[in-house]
């Protein structure tokens, strides 16, 4: 009887076992089953739908047959409905209007979910016609061959691209061609805790690395660390070495070694090495999942200086009302004041039946119907030409719009996620002292070589 | 007897139709339909495996030799063993194995140990039994994601167990930064394991000491044996199906930790507590690797798949040998 028993299990355990192990890598297989793992799943089907319908009878009805676009992007992340509204209730019906044979059908997707969700609609062959995909994957996606190129096929494009900022457009380039346009930007200034740093005798934020320094054991002794930031990936690290004068890799991004090692980032990184080992930066800054965040400890005094973009403007407002932001050009060090950008393209699929159209949208979101409504919204507008109409309808993207004219982007390349893990995980033991920044980034910079010219 | 008429009357039904209509079937449909019914339910359960498990597995093997291009329709390049070495020469491959096997070695032990206890200390009648089987079983009903998070601020640096630790008890001299190193971040990690699981194995274990013989635990106690002989001699041997059940579904648990660890730490700081299904995780979904998230998987079945067989065999040995005689 035991015997019976015992056998019985055999089978079971194996087959749990095996299920468990590779229940992740089944969405790979780009079976149904594969997309019924994603939230919100449902809408986005619902949306293909509706574009495949809208391709079959375009086929044979010719230009009068409208076409259904169908727009996935990440507005309404953490339930903001402000953009989302004004993309649905205004944006679109604007477009609508001046383009009649073209529906445009919005699908909000989770930010957290919107890759996973593109590499199995890739997988499936399920893709929209139009992404809002944030810059950091866009050439991932280029290379991949998802994403259409724009360059010398889409009527206008050299024109809108010359109005974009220089740093945004250079996300969308992947091996001399443009595969989409900005949509919207953003970069991090420093923003700063006024009262916390007055209790040190402190009357402005920090404008150089030698002020920041000088603040740093002053506020020492309050208990209050001058600096917080979480891990050391580009998006926080790269602010300092390019305002120290440095690089991550040459301009033509096929080397880090000699850039990356230079004397002057050993210089820069030593430097927040020195605060982190005299307890002036909190261990958030190895990614700590366990510190408060710098969402926490700013208003709450806990930490002075962070640096961060223009959506905590709205956060804070909701969250700590009283607490009064105090916003500065990241502090400036030899090589000036310079910082990382961010923000979103949009970019066309391959896969889409409706270039045309979908090349029309595209034209759409570079006019100021959709920058400046969106900005108004908190989302930072692309196109150079609308600086001051921009300024203007949001003040407080004021310090933003200034800290934009010199920000650099990441380097925009398919192997860009192993490139952050490459830096947080070389860096890190030394700021753990178990090794010198030298070879921290010797190391770092021989490790992201061959990243710069993966062309996976 | 019931069979007899079932047979006396199909033959009355057949003799009654013989040349007015269609040839008899009633006997070979019957026949066919005993044949057929344990296929049908069989069925839908099997074809759900063969859909969402086996095809699935089938692909990830598949895929661990390639360099597995995701894009439909494009071509991926066979690679042979490639992503089997690259895994053999990754030192943070190696780490999430280490680590995984640490979380299993720490946790199964634990669940094992007290989720008896508890069962043992809940069997007898006492008020309040039934409440606190429910109590006990509660996290193991509890979503993943929510006492993940959960244990993320009870072990944060200003978080509840520091506060007990260093502030209510004065064990430690300074809070400890739990979830920013490699050992106290698998301890944090193994704490939620272990909480979460405890109530799981108690279910497990009162169900099978339902099933110690009373007149075996009477008797040893009559020949004056005490306590803890009699655990020994007696319950433990009766319940040792159920505790190599438990042994074997936890070993296998504690090698698919995931979530608490993604949610937790995130592998973090820099890849020092990646388990071998959050590295999987990253290869996969993050860097778009599938070739290399589906050799890690491969890795880690064979590996479960060994060690429980071997947990088996081991386990069954020393029921045989030792613990009944």
């Amino acid at each position: 009887m035991k015997r019976v028993r015992i056998r019985a299990i055999a089978p079971v355990a194996a087959a749990l076992c095996l299920a468990a192990a590779t229940s992740a890598c089944s969405s790979s297989a780009g079976s149904n089953s594969a997309s019924g793992a994603n939230a919100g799943s449902a809408t986005p089907s619902s949306g293909n739908a509706a574009a495949n319908n809208s391709a079959s009878s375009s086929a044979g009805a010719g230009d009068a047959a409208p076409v259904t676009l169908t727009f996935w992007g990440t507005y309404g992340n953490g339930g903001n409905k402000a953009q989302t509204d004004v993309l649905n209730g205004s944006i679109i019906p604007a477009f609508e209007k001046l383009h009649p044979n073209i529906k445009v059908n919005y699908v909000d997707i989770p930010y957290d979910s919107l890759l996973q969700k593109l590499e199995t609609s890739a997988a499936g062959g399920q893709l929209p016609d139009l992404i809002r995909s944030d810059i950091y994957w866009v050439p991932k996606f280029a290379a991949l061959g998802v994403l259409a190129q724009l360059d010398g096929k889409m009527p206008g494009f050299e024109k809108l691209a010359a109005d974009t900022y220089p740093g945004s457009l250079a996300t969308t380039k992947w091996q001399g061609h443009y595969y989409g346009l900005p949509l919207d930007t953003n970069t991090r200034v420093m923003i700063s805790n006024a009262e916390a740093l007055a209790s040190a005798g402190i009357t402005a934020p920090p404008s150089s690395f030698d002020e920041l320094k000088a603040d740093a054991s002053k506020l020492k002794a309050k208990n209050i660390s001058v600096f917080a930031d979480k891990g050391l990936q580009g998006w926080t690290l790269l602010p300092w070495i390019w305002s120290g004068g440095g690089e991550i890799a040459n301009s033509d991004l096929n080397k880090a070694t000699g850039y990356l090692n230079s004397p002057q980032n050993v210089a820069t990184v030593q430097m927040l090495v020195d605060m982190y080992k005299a307890g002036e930066i909190p261990n958030l800054l190895i990614g700590n999942t366990g510190a408060t965040s710098t969402q926490d400890g700013l208003p709450k005094g806990k930490y002075a200086t962070i640096l961060d973009g223009p959506w905590m403007h709205d956060i804070w407002a909701a969250q700590y009302p009283k607490f009064a932001p105090t916003y500065s050009p990241v502090p400036a060090g030899p090589g000036g004041s310079i910082s990382v950008v961010g923000g979103e393209d949009i970019v066309m699929t391959t896969a889409s039946k409706h270039q045309d159209a979908a090349q029309q949208f595209i034209a759409f979101t570079q006019t100021s119907d959709y920058q400046i409504a969106m900005a108004k919204t908190g989302q930072m507008s692309v196109v150079k030409s609308l600086d001051d109409q921009e300024a203007a309808a949001v003040p407080y993207f004021a310090p933003y719009i200034k800290q934009l004219q010199t920000a650099k982007p990441r380097p925009a390349v398919p192997e860009a996620p192993q490139i952050d893990t490459a830096l947080q995980n070389d860096l890190t033991p030394a700021f753990q002292g178990s090794t010198s920044v030298q070879a921290a980034l010797d190391k770092a910079a021989r490790d992201i070589d061959p990243l710069l010219t993966a062309t996976k | 007897m019931p069979m007899t008429t079932t047979v006396v009357r199909a033959r009355d039904a057949r003799g009654r139709r013989v040349g007015v209509g269609p040839a008899p079937h009633a006997g070979p449909t019957r026949a066919r339909r005993r044949t057929l019914t344990p296929y049908l339910f069989i069925g839908p359960g099997f074809a759900l495996f063969l859909l969402l498990i086996a095809y699935p597995m089938a692909r990830a093997f598949q895929m661990s030799f390639y360099d597995w291009a995701i894009v439909k329709g494009a071509a991926s390049k066979f690679t042979g063993v490639d992503n089997y070495v690259k895994a053999y020469d990754d030192p943070i491959f190696w780490r999430a194995l280490v680590n995984s096997g640490v979380y299993m070695a720490f946790t199964v032990p634990a669940q094992v140990v007290l989720g008896l206890g508890v069962a043992m200390l809940l069997k007898a009648k006492a008020p309040g039994r039934a409440l606190f089987r429910v109590l006990f079983y509660l996290p193991v009903v509890t979503s993943w994601v929510v006492v993940s998070l959960l244990f993320q601020y009870l072990f944060a640096d200003s978080g509840l167990v520091n506060y007990g630790l260093h502030n209510v008890l004065h064990i430690a001299s300074h809070d400890t930064s739990w979830l920013s190193s490699r050992w106290t971040a698998l301890i944090a990690i193994g704490a939620l394991g272990t909480w979460k699981g405890i109530g799981w194995s108690m279910m497990i274990f009162l169900a099978a000491l339902q099933a110690v013989p009373r007149e075996l635990e009477e008797s040893a106690a009559m020949d004056g044996a005490n306590a803890w002989r009699r655990f020994r001699a007696v319950t433990l041997p009766a319940i040792w199906p159920a505790m190599i059940f438990v042994t074997v579904m936890l070993v296998i648990g504690g090698f698919n930790v995931f979530i608490s660890v993604l949610l937790m730490t995130n592998g973090g700081p820099a890849d020092q507590t990646q388990v071998l299904l959050t590295y999987m995780y990253q290869q996969a979904f993050k860097y778009l690797d599938f070739g290399y998230g589906s050799a890690i998987a491969i890795v880690l079945t064979v590996l479960v798949f060994v060690l429980s067989a071997a947990q088996m065999r081991i386990m069954r040995r020393s029921n045989d040998d030792g613990a009944l005689s």
